[in-house]
């Protein structure tokens, strides 16, 4: 970890919604390598802690830094990031296959290495003859997600981005998915995962920063106890306390 | 430009203003005074008589805007389904509110004042009254009727294109062989009502009663959900085999750009209407302006031709550009796309479309109007290289959501604001004006129209640039008003 780089910087952060401050981020940074999980309530802040990185939001005031250049005004993030938060970053009157086709275009693959590159991922990809062949629209929840989430996957080179990524899959699927992040983390890929289940982002991430009320309460290493940790907080948020 | 179009809210108000007062003062002058139009065009003859002959014509005009613009119940009674209420109860309730819309309204500021000042003093109260029901049964015919169709249209596409071919004869039969039919329908229909028979009423009063029937019968056989779209059951949604290589080569971003704007087209019901009605304003609508019956000519008319008979997709389309990828666009703002990328790709296909429909409707020019290929041919140009352009402007200032599957009926501009229409004006004007100012120096407008085209055309680079400064510049507004 000592000679990792700097990969992220949430640099005085601030965004509101009329008076409700949804986010304010002092100083948060991430290295590369890091694989952090990202826990808290609904409406705590986190897709938009995500959003904000993404550049799909703009904070009023602070900046957010990827290798040092601001999100905004240097786009050259998005060459190497991989990302899903949620249903609009699907397009979902293309077939599985055009998709992969499309983003894979975009990063400049051709079709070959699109295939090339998506092979390992192709146990987490709804595959079976009726599915391929569909638009991706006419897929279930968790199908439609699997494909969003496997894109972001396979073109991910520095950091990859993903709210959620646990819920609607059926178990076989969640298993799968946490196998390939954590081949993908021992590779070094940098991740920052937002999830409701705690035992999975506590099995994947090495740190876990916990979000509550638009801040930071918590960010530390994953350790023996942090599982059991997260839980005693969230079943005593409602009283506000923090153990 | 763009000062004026940053400064939308309050013109958009005034143009809306100044419309609706014109509309209205219109009407209402059109029917207190109707002798004074009458008298012009068809001297001698009895005001309510030239209105009877013309009312159902008048009636299928109107049926055509509300085929544009009326709105369908059918999505509002979506989130009502799972409620203990009757669907037949709920059907009834959306048709019944549904009456509440303009297009029923705005008829009578024109029917009120012309049957108190002519109906009335000709035919007397009592028949008079039958005439005024039976205008306000036609009126609800028309509404229950769009109903239907849309409803129909929406489960059986293909029966759009069997039903235009018919609106295609009659029309010609009617208006260029000159059987007159429809007016002499409408004039014993209403002029048999005004004499006191109570036939034509029952015959109007059953045509609304089945539109009612019909209309909600569809309304309740339309709400089982969509069919999946696979692809396996559905093998034309893939584009055909040549474009499909074409596109998916090795174009890199730009192609895949490209092909994603037509498998948009191709495979999502709204934009696919767009297309297929700018197809009709391009080829039918296009050979009734070049038609004998019907030929306007004047600088002025040249060029709204020449801008509908190539540039139709681009005025109908071009707006909504980006508003289409509303429900994608965090897919392609956080991939690896420039923006200039994106842009041209858009330009190019606005461009390409010119040609196609330059291509479709040159059989018109040469066997209607010859001697209007002039026009045809620089207004290509012109189309291509100036009013994708102008388009461009506005859609990459667009910050409305466009649900692209949004299954309401079978085309509508349902969900598009009064912007949309107040801003073809500033689009389609300036070559309109330029054309007149030139007068009788035609040859000369059309060469310097073309030449700018042309030169725009050559500087698609320049405008993708250009385009992408400001997309990037209004990035956050525009996916807060996309989420919006």
């Amino acid at each position: 970890m000592n000679n990792a780089v700097m990969l992220l910087e949430f640099n005085d952060i601030r965004k509101s919604y009329g008076e409700k401050v949804a986010l304010h981020v002092p100083s948060w940074t991430m290295q590369s390598g890091e694989v952090v999980g990202l826990v808290g309530s609904n409406g705590a802040g986190k897709t938009t802690f995500l959003r904000l990185l993404l550049d799909l939001l703009e904070p009023d005031s602070g900046q957010v830094l990827f290798e040092g250049r601001s999100v905004v005004h240097d786009q050259s993030w998005r060459l190497t990031t991989g990302s899903f938060l949620d249903r609009s970053f699907l397009i979902e009157y293309l077939t599985i296959g055009e998709y992969l086709e499309f983003v894979g275009a975009t990063y400049g693959l051709r079709k070959a290495d699109v295939a090339r590159a998506i092979e390992p991922f192709t146990n987490f990809l709804p595959v079976s003859t009726a599915d391929s062949r569909r638009l991706i629209r006419d897929l279930s929840t968790g199908n439609a997600k699997k494909v969003g989430i496997a894109a972001a996957l396979f073109v991910a080179e520095r950091l990859l981005v993903l709210d959620e990524p646990f819920a609607n899959l059926d178990p076989p699927s969640q298993i799968r998915l946490k196998q390939h992040l954590l081949r993908l983390s021992g590779q070094g890929l940098s991740m920052l995962i937002s999830s409701h289940d705690l035992g999975h982002v506590t099995d994947v991430c090495s740190r876990i920063t916990l979000i509550g009320r638009g801040e930071i309460l918590r960010d530390e290493a994953r350790s023996e106890e942090t599982l059991e940790s997260l839980e005693s907080y969230f079943s005593s948020e409602e009283t506000g306390e923090l153990t | 430009m763009r000062a004026l179009i940053q400064r939308k809210s309050w013109i958009t108000w005034l143009v809306i203003g100044f419309v609706t007062f014109y509309v209205i003062s219109t009407l209402l002058t059109l029917g207190f005074f109707f002798e004074s139009f009458s008298r012009l065009t068809l001297p001698g003859v009895s005001p309510v008589l030239v209105v009877n002959q013309y009312l159902l014509a008048a009636f299928l005009s109107l049926f055509f805007i509300r085929f544009l613009f009326q709105k369908t119940p059918r999505m509002k009674i979506v989130p009502y389904l799972h409620l203990p209420v009757s669907r037949t109860s709920l059907a009834t309730f959306f048709q019944v509110s549904s009456l509440a819309t303009v297009h029923n309204v705005y008829p009578f500021l024109f029917f009120i004042p012309f049957w108190m000042r002519f109906v009335v003093p000709d035919a007397g109260l009592a028949a008079a009254s039958s005439w005024m029901l039976a205008v306000v049964l036609l009126i609800l015919a028309s509404h229950f009727a769009i109903l239907y169709l849309r409803s129909t249209l929406q489960q059986h596409t293909g029966l759009f294109y069997v039903l235009t071919l018919l609106l295609v004869v009659t029309a010609v039969i009617d208006e260029w062989l000159g059987a007159g039919l429809q007016r002499m329908l409408s004039e014993f229909l209403f002029t048999d009502i005004l004499r006191g028979s109570l036939l034509g009423t029952a015959f109007v009063a059953s045509f609304t009663a089945l539109g009612v029937v019909l209309s909600t019968r569809s309304l309740l056989s339309g709400l089982r959900p969509d069919p999946p779209s696979a692809t396996r059951e559905h093998p034309w949604l893939r584009l055909p085999r040549t474009a499909e290589r074409l596109l998916a080569a090795d174009w890199g971003a730009e192609g895949q750009l490209i092909r994603l704007e037509l498998l948009l087209m191709w495979r999502n019901r709204r934009p696919r209407h767009y297309l297929i009605i700018s197809l009709l304003f391009s080829t039918m609508y296009l050979a009734f302006m070049l038609g004998p019956g019907n030929r306007i000519t004047g600088a002025g008319m040249n060029a709204l031709i020449g801008l509908f008979a190539s540039g139709g997709f681009i005025l109908n389309y071009g707006q909504l550009m980006f508003g289409w990828d509303s429900s994608y666009y965090p897919a392609l703002v956080t991939r690896n796309i420039a923006y200039r990328t994106l842009v041209k790709s858009k330009l190019v296909v606005l461009q390409a479309s010119c040609l196609v429909l330059f291509a479709i409707s040159l059989p018109l020019f040469l066997l209607l109007a010859p001697d209007r290929m002039d026009v045809h041919f620089a207004f290509l140009f012109y189309n291509a290289g100036i009013t994708s352009v102008l388009v461009m402007e506005l859609a990459a200032r667009n910050r409305q959501a466009i649900d692209i599957g949004r299954s309401g009926g079978f085309f509508n501009y349902e969900g598009l604001s009064s912007r949309h229409w107040i801003w073809f004006i500033p689009t389609a004007l300036p070559p309109v004006l330029f054309m007149m100012a030139m007068g009788n120096h035609r040859q000369l407008a059309l060469g310097i129209l073309a030449s700018v085209g042309f030169v725009s055309i050559m500087a698609t680079n320049l405008w993708a640039r250009y385009f992408a400064r400001g997309l990037q510049a209004r990035k956050q507004r525009m996916l807060t008003g996309f989420r919006e």
